[in-house]
């Protein structure tokens, strides 16, 4: 698909969105398989369904499914709803219709954090210190880790599963499992993960505001300073030449291209918005990204022409998640006053 | 979504002082407020309630190359967690296990920007049993290191020691720390008001704090034990030199000096310079103008481990005008 963001449309009129207010914050958000149905997490236990097309009526809201708040979401590779975690200590398989099946239950604990595996249909979630992987209706626990998992993301080819705690990443195999885990070091608390999409290097955000960089055959290491803020959103290109980071006023990609980014700035481009980005993400094919920032605002950009627009102004409730649909034409996001959006870029 | 920060109360205590009892109160007394509370894993709560969220405790040092600055990054995930959910708290409370160092705890409040946005830390509330806390202190460096750090602290089990024993103990824990409030207790009955939504590290009220305390001085023959120490000034304080003398001895002592606090009349400035840390994280502002004709004395106090009283003088001195 093709956004020409030199359009002036884009400048005249806000792109064609719905936004539904649900009063509990929005933790994270969702498109099924088929880019049908958004999903939203939500601060009060529900998983709301809201129909992709902006113009479709939305629907009531369906009963909590958690009994404390939606922590984590994606859609459900295996099927055509979605998979949830809550405070609860349960993952869920919610289905279109909002009924829910249990996959796990570790309570006590919560189910944080998910990551997906889409050709192999394999999902995982973390759940205090330790790791489950859910593939075929089998559930393989990894861990214990040496502190809570805080973010875990799937290989390119689904046959290894990385989880950052404190100290580093632990990569275990997922295929042989009597292979060691390897261990990546770095001091300190990792905070966020995210596996590029070539396989070939692990991204955390820390604690300390910067980002770690391994590459994994090498198993050397890089690390990028010089944030105001935590990073707490890491998003790389369909192509992997990037890594886009968040908490910056301006969308800001590190190179990966060729001998990597040692030594160089990031590309940084597009209009300042109003705050720090604090969600940012590619576009699943396309030379596209999208950043949320914590003042509401929502972005548009285009790495090629360096461009960026504006989706929706900034209102005061930060932007706690967003999300492309498979095609790529839509964006979901949530903030955390409980706003759930759809936005179409068809123009 | 603009909303008050959320006052955190840590509350620490040796193992067996009476923590689990007040929280268990807290959390079924009808008192009309909502509170979460994060409890340690092995703990024994028998509470089994939505708002009770199990901790492990998970401390790691910042990658600073400083040794004092650990942060518990467990409840930095745990506090952003709680402020997901739709319902609102007007408290949270953390338990730590009986052998913790409060330290990290508290620092995490410092540390970390988005904490520090949703949730302000309030107190440290510390438990003493007062039949085991002079055998506790042989022990090792948690039952006094615990007493140190409190704003509060609840001299609990009064009941089983006598008047005398009593004295002795709460004369201890005086001289470990004179500026908390004391409270004598039997089987942890306090009225909630008293431990909860104290402001004890809010700067604005760190004003009322009295360093009274001048005659305890220093002894040099026990200098492995936890004192306190206190100093005032009348003449007004330069801001660089304190700057700088601060940031040395806290860069090469901050491991030993658990808490600090202090109200400086800045030279020229019309209003007070107060500040607070602990260990080596300090947050400090502008306070109450002083008013006309008022006496503008600094005061200053630190309660640590190895305070040496002269050295702290002389350095204290220095920076005076």
């Amino acid at each position: 698909m093709k956004l020409d963001l030199a359009n002036p449309a884009w400048r005249q009129a806000l792109p064609p969105s719905r936004s539904v207010n649900s009063e509990a914050p929005v933790a994270a958000c969702a498109f099924n398989r088929d880019g049908t149905l958004a999903a939203y997490a939500l601060g009060d236990g529900a998983v709301r369904l809201l129909p992709a097309e902006v113009d479709a009526a939305a629907p009531d809201a369906q009963p909590p499914v958690h009994s404390g708040a939606v922590l984590c979401l994606i859609g459900d590779p295996a099927g055509d709803g979605f998979i949830s975690g809550g405070d609860d200590g349960r993952l869920l398989r919610v289905n279109t219709d909002g009924t829910a099946a249990e996959l796990l239950n570790q309570k006590g604990r919560w189910i944080e954090h998910l990551a997906q595996h889409r050709a192999s249909s394999a999902i995982a979630a973390s759940a205090a210190k330790n790791a489950y992987v859910v593939k075929a209706g089998e559930v393989r626990e990894l861990g214990p880790h040496q502190s809570t998992v805080a973010d875990l993301d799937f290989s390119k080819d689904g046959s290894r599963i990385a989880c950052a705690h404190y100290g580093g990443v632990t990569v275990w195999s997922l295929g042989q499992d009597t292979l060691p885990p390897r261990r990546f070091a770095w001091a300190g608390s990792h905070v966020a993960l995210r596996w590029s999409t070539d396989g070939k290097f692990i991204a955390t955000a820390t604690q300390e505001n910067d980002i770690h960089v391994w590459r994994i055959a090498q198993a050397t290491d890089m690390r990028m300073q010089g944030y105001p803020a935590k990073v707490k959103s890491l998003s790389w290109t369909a192509d992997a030449r990037f890594l886009y980071t968040s908490a910056q006023p301006v969308f800001t990609a590190w190179p990966f291209a060729g001998k990597g980014p040692e030594g160089k700035p990031p590309l940084q481009f597009g209009d300042e918005g109003a705050g720090l980005i604090s969600v940012v993400a590619a576009h699943p094919t396309a030379e596209y990204v999208a950043g949320g920032y914590d003042s509401g605002e929502l972005q548009l950009g285009d790495i090629k022409t360096r461009r960026s627009v504006v989706l929706k102004m900034a209102d005061g409730s930060a932007i706690t998640c967003l999300t492309w649909s498979p095609d790529g034409q839509k964006l979901a996001a949530g903030n955390d006053r409980g706003d759930m959006l759809v936005i179409d870029l068809r123009r | 979504m603009a909303q008050a920060q959320v006052p955190v109360t840590v509350l620490t205590g040796y193992l067996g002082a009476g923590k689990t009892t007040l929280l268990n109160r807290i959390l079924s007394e009808q008192h009309g407020k909502t509170y979460a509370v994060i409890v340690n894993e092995f703990g024994e709560l028998g509470i089994d309630n939505d708002l009770v969220v199990n901790a492990d405790e998970e401390v790691f040092e910042m990658n600073n190359g400083c040794i004092c600055c650990t942060v518990r990054g467990d409840l930095i995930r745990i506090i952003e967690g709680l402020m997901k959910r739709k319902q609102k708290f007007d408290g949270i409370l953390v338990e730590t296990t009986g052998l913790a160092d409060p330290g990290p705890v508290a620092q995490t409040f410092f540390t970390d920007d988005e904490v520090r946005a949703r949730t302000r830390l309030d107190a440290i509330v510390t438990v003493v049993d007062a039949k085991h806390f002079l055998g506790q202190l042989e022990q090792g460096d948690e039952a006094e290191e615990q007493v140190a750090f409190a704003d509060v602290i609840l001299l609990n089990k009064t009941d089983l020691v006598s008047e005398p024993e009593l004295k002795t103990v709460e004369d201890k824990i005086r001289a470990i720390n004179p500026l908390a409030r004391l409270h004598r207790t039997q089987k942890s009955q306090i009225e909630l008001d008293a431990i909860l939504d104290k402001g004890a590290f809010d700067l604005r009220r760190i004003l009322e704090f009295e360093p009274d305390f001048l005659s305890h001085g220093h002894d040099h023959d026990h200098e492995e034990e936890v004192t306190s120490l206190s100093f005032t000034a009348d003449r007004p304080v330069v801001p660089e030199r304190f700057q700088k003398w601060m940031g040395a001895l806290l860069q090469l002592r901050g491991p030993d000096i658990f808490r600090s606090k202090g109200i400086l009349a800045i030279d020229g400035a019309p209003r007070r310079y107060v500040y607070q840390g602990v260990h080596m994280m300090m947050d400090s502002d502008w306070g109450a103008p002083w008013k006309d004709g008022e006496a503008r004395t600094s005061k200053l106090v630190f309660i640590g481990r190895n305070l040496d009283g002269e050295n702290l003088k002389r350095g204290f001195e220095d920076c005076l005008k």
